[in-house]
């Protein structure tokens, strides 16, 4: 046995995403010898940037929800806090600037609960008691969720039901299921379901557990981004593994995971390296994991693959990037988030990320307007995401994939200059545009999915988490990505991965596996 | 608002409480009646495999005298590691991967051929012999008819972005820095790219100019999206109707509108220093001038702010490997990424110009210089100390951590 491996660790993390980062910083921090494997020449995952003649774009952070400031810190500023990662961050000045031309909807929405309360009667007048309600309701469920991480998931259920009864009675409906039950008129939830582009999936299957808590958490907190773009967050997690004596080995691609006997015992790289380990924290997606990477495959227990095959996968992306050679003050771009939609109707938005027609939502970001100098005086950095099912790609080829980004891209810049009456075309300095390959291409994502999973009531975090023992197929195998226990989102994967990383830790105490 | 939880139900209390109870065992039941087979192929990471491979497996199929001193090598798939060509970008790259005797190095050399060409099945890359050339001279020796060559996909950002350049294209090119005009100049002229090109040629002499016949043929063809005009360095010349001496502003104002047009710059990098002078002095901003990577900076002493202290003068550097360490001489006036493939140590690198990031190594101790033009480093890299040795240059002993090469398999 011992002639068989190349190396020992106690822990490998597979993939450096925001869960791998942080699962590794955690496992490092408590004295594990870990093994951070990236196959990509960058740890971040989809926390990264890229450079572009004098710009330097970030690659696909809108807000970072949670963070805080130094002094009150929120979850995620905890989690940084705690891993001893020491970020600079730069904070969004405006929830968001939401434009349904269509409806002759053009509102800015501020962050501060009081503050979106009082803009929300200006923009709807009489809508206060019910958005009101809503925060009260999206409270109720923050505090709750801090009370069970407070009980490490084992909370009294005596006093869940009789402090936060609403949390569980909200737990299993959507969005529109809740706002329905609250007498919600339209007016209002075309202004308060703006953020719904961020889950990805309709109000009608949207988990209201999961949408209440982010509006809440971003009102309460606002949000935050690194200074130096997302490579200046994964370079913290970098510098910070390292010092505590991590290894991290890039430009190496895991391609099996190693199984006996339905526990893991390592793991070999794509140029043949075995390296010896009971422990993976794993980035890539359960569906890749358990359709080629488990070796042998008749170690794949036939409940993995139903637990791939019930769910329904969520979309990728596309950005275009722009490098302006004005300056936003020059250019009339006045906020930090835009969220443009042809409609308010979610079903019907949802609808459009499987065709490759013309958009129907972009949300777009000037970065300049959290930081400043993030680009050379006198210019502009302008991106614009939308979401794709992969489906929309399905059937494209290879000579038509340019002349099809372009294409949407053009759609894009128009629909935006059409919202905002601001100018851009014209000062195109740098454009790079990103589509579902370019995901998969950089960081092996399945089907280029920058989401995992969809959160539908049955499949969001509550279930995810109350499931979480019976959906551990593989012994030594934990998730820590968007795929993971904490669904999507920038600080949802950064939570995950450290979850994952502090039960690691107890299924070695458990072992008693020592280094 | 109160301490006190609010009155609240979605569909009655009881009901809501009940949903909750069986939130876990509606999960299960779900998941249990999901099949248990594979799926569906991933077909986006299919797609993006097929326009972004690793590695592609070619052969030479034929090889095109084209000058005394250049040569156009077509290059097909192999059949086995590569079944078809990645399409490209016309002014698109391959960095070619070369073992000489030991030594792996890379190349990046612009596909002349057109994306269209790869569709058909081929590309063209046709590459000028340097005198004394350690990869040219290999390739003059080495490369024929049946012979393997192993590439990157097709890389480099020097293309026309639609949004960003228009419709009216003008190329500087100088000597064999033609080649991805030709690739261009094709596409244009085949209907497959919405955009027209001018292109003004500097060549040296007359032996030098590459692909004159069909430039003239595309031009006579297709006047309303393709014409050129070459620009004679040499004292005697054949060539009818060409402007004489080098690309200055006086030639560029002549044929083309600086105020409206986009310029492409691809050639020696005394040429690129010379044009964008020339093309700032007639005010066409930053954002319509295109060029192709810089090149790898052959003489860095020719740079004012490069380190006196340095110059001539020997470092060594400690390279930390996966295992251990060995410690590697380099020179003040060759890059980073050369000492180190001239120690065997095989570094990963595509475009060699700072640009591309293959090659992005840690730098532990010690200082490098960059070249001006070639500085591609995100704002956190400078910070962390990472550096892209392919344009960096050691002025003190260095200890750096040798970055894995992915594509360097063990079997």
């Amino acid at each position: 046995m011992g002639e068989r491996w190349d190396r020992e660790f106690d822990a490998v993390v597979v993939g450096a995403g925001n869960g791998g980062m942080a699962g590794a910083t955690q496992l490092a921090l408590s004295g594990k010898k870990v093994l951070m494997l990236e196959q990509h020449n960058i740890l971040g995952g989809f926390s990264t940037s890229f450079v572009r003649g004098r710009f330097e774009f970030e690659a696909s952070l809108h807000e970072l929800c949670d963070v805080g400031t130094r002094e009150d810190p929120g979850g995620a500023g905890v989690l940084f806090r705690d891993l001893g990662v020491d970020v600079e961050w730069a904070y969004v000045p405006e929830a968001y600037r939401l434009i349904v031309p269509e409806k002759n909807i053009d509102v800015v929405m501020p962050f501060g609960i009081a503050e979106y309360i009082d803009a929300f009667e200006r923009y709807v007048p009489g809508s206060r008691p019910v958005v009101t309600k809503f925060i009260a309701l999206a409270k109720e469920i923050g505090e709750a969720l801090a009370y069970l991480a407070a009980m490490k998931g084992n909370p009294d259920k005596k006093v869940l039901l009789k402090k936060y009864p609403n949390f569980i009675k909200t737990a299993t409906y959507s969005v529109d299921e809740v706002c329905h039950a609250l007498k919600m008129p339209q007016a209002v939830k075309d202004i308060l379901y703006a953020y719904w582009c961020y889950v990805g999936i309709p109000m009608s299957r949207q988990n209201f557990t999961l949408f209440a808590v982010m509006l809440y958490k971003y009102l309460l907190r606002g949000a935050a981004i690194p200074r130096y773009r997302s490579t200046g967050m994964a370079e913290a997690f970098e510098r910070r593994f390292r010092a505590l004596g991590g290894t991290v080995q890039l430009n190496t691609r895991v391609d099996k995971i190693i199984v006996e006997n339905g526990r893991v015992v390592g793991v070999r790289t794509a140029g043949g390296e075995l390296i010896k380990t009971r422990h993976v924290l794993c980035c890539a997606a359960p569906p890749k994991v358990f359709n080629g990477m488990i070796h042998p495959a008749t170690e794949v227990p036939a409940r993995a693959l139903k637990s791939v095959n019930a769910r329904s996968i969520a979309s990728s992306g596309f950005v275009v990037w722009l490098g302006l050679d004005a300056s936003p003050d020059e250019l009339g771009i006045r906020d930090y988030s835009y969220f443009i939609y042809r409609d308010t109707d979610t079903e019907r938005l949802y609808r459009d990320f499987s065709s490759l027609g013309r958009p129907s939502v972009q949300a777009t970001v000037c970065l300049n307007r959290a930081v400043p100098d993030c680009s050379p005086a006198g210019t502009t950095i302008l991106s614009m995401t939308i979401l794709y099912k992969p489906e929309a790609w399905k059937n494209v080829e290879p000579q038509d994939y340019y002349r099809l980004k372009n294409e949407i891209a053009g759609y894009l810049v128009e629909d935006f200059e059409k919202a905002t009456g601001c100018s851009i075309r014209d000062h195109i300095e740098e454009i790079d545009i990103s589509a579902p390959p370019t995901y998969a291409r950089y960081t092996g994502a399945w089907q280029g999915v920058i989401y995992g999973y969809e959160v539908d009531s049955w499949d969001s975090f509550l279930p995810r988490l109350m499931a979480m023992k019976d959906e551990q197929y593989i012994g030594g195998l934990r998730f820590s990505s968007g795929w993971g226990i904490r669904t999507i989102g920038y600080s949802s994967a950064l939570q995950c991965g450290q979850t994952e990383a502090l039960l690691t830790l107890v299924d070695m105490n458990n072992e008693g596996v020592t280094a | 608002m109160s301490d006190k939880p609010m009155k609240f139900k979605v569909k009655g209390s009881i009901r809501d409480l009940l949903r909750f109870k069986n939130l876990v065992k509606k999960r299960a039941k779900i998941i249990d009646a999901a099949p248990a087979s594979f799926k569906e192929e991933p077909y986006i990471n299919t797609l993006a495999a097929r326009l972004h491979p690793e590695l592609q497996h070619l052969v030479v199929r034929e090889v095109i005298e084209e000058t005394g001193t250049c040569k156009t090598f077509r290059l097909v798939p192999d059949g086995a590691g590569s079944r078809e060509l990645a399409f490209f970008q016309a002014g698109q790259y391959l960095s070619v991967k070369l073992d000489v005797n030991g030594y792996r190095i890379t190349r990046p050399y612009s596909i002349s051929s057109s994306p269209s060409d790869a569709l058909k099945g081929f590309y063209d890359l046709t590459i000028k012999r340097l005198e004394g050339g350690f990869a040219t001279g290999f390739i003059w020796n080495t490369w024929k008819t049946g012979s393997a060559v192993t590439a990157s996909g097709p890389l480099g950002q020097m293309y026309h972005a639609p949004l960003r350049d228009g419709r009216s294209i003008v190329a500087l090119a100088g000597g064999s820095g033609v080649t991805p005009f030709r690739s261009m100049a094709r596409e244009i002229c085949y209907g497959r790219l919405d955009a027209t090109l001018r292109l003004i040629y500097g060549c040296a002499d007359d032996q030098e100019i590459l692909f004159h016949d069909e430039f003239r043929e595309l031009a006579k063809k297709y006047p309303d999206r393709f014409s050129f005009v070459m620009v004679m360095s040499c004292e005697e010349t054949s060539v009818e109707g060409c402007e004489k001496g080098f690309i200055t502003r006086s030639v560029i104002q002549k044929h083309s509108n600086p105020a409206v047009d986009s310029y492409f710059t691809c050639g020696p990098d005394v040429m690129y220093d010379f044009t964008g002078l020339e093309l700032a002095a007639l005010g066409v901003p930053v954002k319509r001038i295109r060029r192709e990577a810089y090149g790898e900076i052959k003489k860095p002493l020719r740079f004012k702010d490069f380190p006196q202290s340095a110059v001539g003068r020997a470092f060594s550097i400690n390279v930390r490997l996966k295992q251990g360490s060995v410690v590697v001489s380099a020179s003040g006036d060759e890059s980073v990424l050369v000492a180190l493939e001239r120690a065997k140590l095989a570094p990963p690198s595509a475009c060699r110009s700072g640009e591309c990031q293959y090659c992005r190594t840690l730098l532990v101790k010690g200082d490098v210089w960059v070249g001006p033009e070639c500085d591609g480093r995100r704002a956190a890299d400078r910070q962390t100390g990472y550096i892209h040795p392919c344009a960096s240059f050691p002025v003190s002993d260095l200890e750096i951590v040798l970055p894995e090469n992915g594509e360097v398999r063990k079997n």
